[in-house]
C-alpha cells in the first residue's frame, strides 16, 4: 500500500512590523518582511524567524514560548493577544490587506522598542492598589500553622490567579485609553483576588483605595477587557464584585459611582422607572449638575429631548408587587453572588 | 406576522422617545407586531447588577417572564437593556436555585420564569427573523446618496459569551443591514469601540474624549452619518457630540441616527415622522 503523499501548505505572508527606537526615530514606522510560512506556524515563529534571517534589531519579549508567561502579548492585526499561542493561518481571515499581517506593540504603555513595551506603570499600580495579601496571622505563629481556606472561598478566586499580566486587557481598555492614570483592568482583578481572599488583613485600606479617583468606579462597562483576555477570565465580574463589596460589604457608598449605582435600585423599587432628570444631582449633587449640564439642558429642551420631571415619571402598573417581593427580599439578605 | 414582547427602556421612554416612535411606524411594513411590556421595569443599567444581584435577578426575571406570560420572545432596543437581560436570564437558566428564589416572588404576581422566551435585540429580529431579503423588498427610497458609519455600541457585541451574535472583533450585522438598505456602508476603526456613556456622570473628561476619538474616526472616514442600535450611544454621540469635540479642539460634525430611523428613512417615512428633528446634531 502506498501513503498518499502529505504536501505542506505553504504560502509567502508579509508581516508588517511597528518599528520604534525613541533614541534614534523621530517617530515610529513600519517594517515589511515577506517570508515563506507554513501551515502550523505561530506569529512568535514568524517573528523568530525574522530575526535570525532578516533583521536581527528587531525587539520583541517572548520568555515561555507557550502561552504562560505572558511576555509577547502584542496586537495583531489590531487585536491585543499572545504571538505564541496564535496561529498565522487564523490571522489571515482578519488581515486588512490579502496575505499582509499587521503586528504592533499592545497598546496603552509606553513602548521601549519595537514590539517591547514599559510595564513599571502596571507595576507601579500593583502597589499602589495592594496587590498582594498582607497576613492577617500574627508573626508569631508564622510558619508554625497552617492557613486553610475552605474550597468554596478558592472558587471565588480561583479564575482570577490564571492571570498572567500580558497586559492585553490594559491594552484592549477604554479607559486606559482615555485616562493613562486609571488602574487598569489587570490590576482590578488582581485587586479582587487578594479581597476575596479571607487570609487577608487589607481590605478596607485597599477597598479605600479602589474606589478612589482612577480606581473601579471609572470602568466604562465595555466589556473589551473580558472579551481580549487571553486566559479568558471574567474580569467584569472581578469589578462588579468590588464594586458590590464595597458598596454592600464595607458601606463604601459616599463616591459618585456608588451614589449613581444606587440611584437606579431607588428608582426601581420606587416607580420601576429610572428618573432620568434627577440622575445627575443624585449622582454629583446641585452645584456639579449646575455648571456641567445646564447649557446642555438647555438645547435638549429646545428640541423636547429633556428627560421628565420626577412628577412626570408615572410608576409601571403592578409596582406594588414588585415593591413588596423587594421589600422582603431586602428583609432576608443577599445570598452569596459571588461565581 | 411574527410577534414579540417589545421591552420597554427607560431611556427611549424619556430622552430617546423618536427610537420608538421611529419603531411604531414601519413594524407594519414588515408584517411585525411589537406588544409592549407596559408592566416591565427598568432593567438595572448595567448597576443593579452589582450593587444589589438578587434585586437584578427578581427584576429582570420578572421582566422576561411577564414576556412568557404571554408566549412570546422579547425584543429590546437598548444595547444594555439587552445585556442585562440576557446576562439574568443566563444566570436563571444555570442555576435552579436562583431561578427557585426568583420563582418564590414572582408567583405573588402569577409569573413563572422558565427560560422559554429568548431575548432579542432589534438589530438581530431585523437581520435573522425578519431577514435582509424581506427587508429589501419595502425599500422605497433607497438611500443611495448615504455613506454610513455603523457604530454597534458596547452591549450588542460584548461579553460575546452572552450575545454571540456578531463577532465583536468584526462585528457585521449592522453593515449589512445598511446595504440592504442601500446606503454605502463605510469602514472605520471604531465601529465596535466605546461610547463612554457608563461613565458620563462619573468621569465625564474621560467618557467625552472616548466619544470624541470615536466621532473624530467617524468623521475622518468621510461618513455623512453615523448609525447605531442602542439609544444609549446615541445619547452621547449625539447629545453630547459637540461639548466632546469642542474639548479636543476638533473641527467638524457628524449627524448620529437611531437603527429605527433608518430602516424608517429607507422605507420612505420623513425625518419629522421619524423624529429625526429632536437630535442635537443636525
Amino acid at each position: 500500500m502506498t501513503m498518499p503523499e502529505v504536501k505542506e501548505e505553504k504560502r509567502e505572508i508579509t508581516f508588517r512590523v511597528y518599528r520604534f527606537n525613541p533614541q534614534i526615530d523621530a517617530s515610529p514606522f513600519y517594517d515589511e518582511y515577506p517570508i515563506t510560512v507554513e501551515k502550523g506556524i505561530t506569529v512568535l515563529r514568524a517573528l523568530n524567524y525574522i530575526k535570525e534571517h532578516i533583521e536581527p534589531r528587531l525587539s520583541f519579549r517572548s520568555f515561555c514560548q507557550a502561552g504562560i508567561c505572558g511576555s509577547c502579548a502584542m496586537r495583531i492585526n489590531s487585536v491585543s493577544k499572545l504571538a505564541c499561542t496564535t496561529q498565522v493561518w487564523d490571522e489571515l481571515a482578519f488581515a486588512d490587506r490579502e496575505n499582509v499581517i499587521l503586528v504592533e506593540p499592545i497598546a496603552n504603555l509606553p513602548v521601549i522598542r519595537d514590539l517591547v513595551v514599559d510595564m513599571d506603570s502596571v507595576v507601579g499600580k500593583i502597589e499602589k492598589y495592594f496587590g498582594w495579601v498582607e497576613s492577617k496571622m500574627p508573626e508569631n505563629q508564622m510558619g508554625k500553622k497552617e492557613f486553610n481556606i475552605a474550597e468554596a472561598e478558592f472558587k471565588l478566586y480561583d479564575a482570577a490567579t490564571d492571570c498572567i499580566l500580558c497586559a492585553s486587557c490594559i491594552s484592549e481598555c477604554t479607559m486606559t485609553k482615555a485616562n493613562k492614570e486609571y488602574i487598569t483592568p489587570a490590576v482590578l482583578l488582581k485587586s479582587y483576588r487578594m479581597e476575596a481572599d479571607s487570609r487577608d488583613a487589607v481590605h478596607d485600606k485597599r477597598l479605600g483605595v479602589l474606589v478612589s479617583d482612577n480606581g473601579v468606579w471609572d470602568c466604562t462597562h465595555c466589556y473589551r477587557c473580558m472579551e481580549h483576555c487571553v486566559k479568558h477570565i471574567p474580569i467584569m465580574e472581578a469589578i462588579h464584585h468590588i464594586r458590590e463589596d464595597a458598596v454592600q460589604k464595607r458601606g463604601l457608598s459616599d463616591t459618585p459611582g456608588a451614589k449613581h449605582a444606587a440611584a437606579f435600585v431607588k428608582d426601581i423599587e420606587k416607580k420601576g422607572r429610572l428618573v432620568e432628570s434627577l440622575l445627575p444631582i443624585r449622582t454629583n449633587g446641585l452645584s456639579w449638575t449646575v455648571k456641567n449640564m445646564l447649557p446642555m439642558a438647555f438645547k435638549m429642551t429646545k428640541k423636547g429631548k429633556t428627560p421628565p420631571p420626577p412628577f412626570m415619571v408615572k410608576a409601571v402598573p403592578g409596582i406594588e408587587n414588585l415593591r413588596s417581593m423587594l421589600k422582603e427580599l431586602k428583609s432576608r439578605g443577599n445570598s452569596n453572588h459571588h461565581k | 406576522m411574527k410577534k414579540y414582547a417589545y421591552y420597554l427602556s427607560c431611556i427611549n421612554e424619556a430622552m430617546t422617545k423618536e427610537v420608538d416612535k421611529s419603531l411604531e411606524q414601519w413594524e407594519k411594513d414588515l408584517d411585525l407586531e411589537l406588544v409592549k411590556l407596559e408592566q416591565g421595569t427598568c432593567c438595572g443599567g448595567s448597576n443593579l447588577d452589582y450593587v444589589n444581584p438578587d434585586e437584578f435577578l427578581v427584576v429582570n426575571g420578572r421582566n422576561i417572564a411577564l414576556a412568557e406570560k404571554l408566549g412570546l420572545d422579547m425584543v429590546t432596543s437598548c444595547n444594555t437593556c439587552l445585556l442585562s437581560l440576557r446576562r439574568a436570564k443566563d444566570e436563571l437558566d444555570r442555576s435552579k436555585e436562583k431561578r427557585e428564589m426568583v420563582n418564590g416572588f414572582l408567583k405573588r404576581e402569577d409569573l413563572e420564569y422558565t427560560g422559554k422566551s429568548a431575548v432579542k435585540h432589534l438589530l438581530w429580529v431585523l437581520n435573522e427573523d425578519i431577514g435582509l431579503e424581506a427587508i429589501a423588498k419595502k425599500v422605497k427610497n433607497p438611500l443611495k446618496e448615504y455613506k454610513v458609519a455603523s457604530f454597534y455600541g458596547c452591549h450588542i457585541l460584548r461579553p460575546s459569551s452572552l450575545l454571540g451574535v456578531d463577532d465583536p472583533k468584526a462585528p457585521k450585522s449592522l453593515d449589512q443591514l445598511v446595504d440592504v438598505l442601500g446606503a454605502k456602508p463605510v469602514k472605520y476603526k471604531s465601529s465596535n469601540q466605546c461610547c463612554g456613556f457608563h461613565t458620563l456622570l462619573v468621569a465625564e473628561d474621560e467618557s467625552l474624549r472616548i466619544a470624541a476619538a470615536a466621532l473624530d474616526d467617524a468623521i475622518k472616514s468621510g461618513a455623512d452619518y453615523i448609525v447605531t442600535p442602542c439609544p444609549l450611544c446615541h445619547t452621547v454621540l449625539d447629545g453630547y457630540q459637540k461639548k466632546a469635540l469642542d474639548k479636543q479642539g476638533i473641527k467638524g460634525s457628524i449627524p448620529v441616527l437611531h437603527l429605527s430611523q433608518l430602516v424608517g428613512l429607507a422605507f420612505g417615512y420623513t425625518q419629522k415622522e421619524l423624529g429625526i428633528n429632536r437630535h442635537l446634531v443636525s
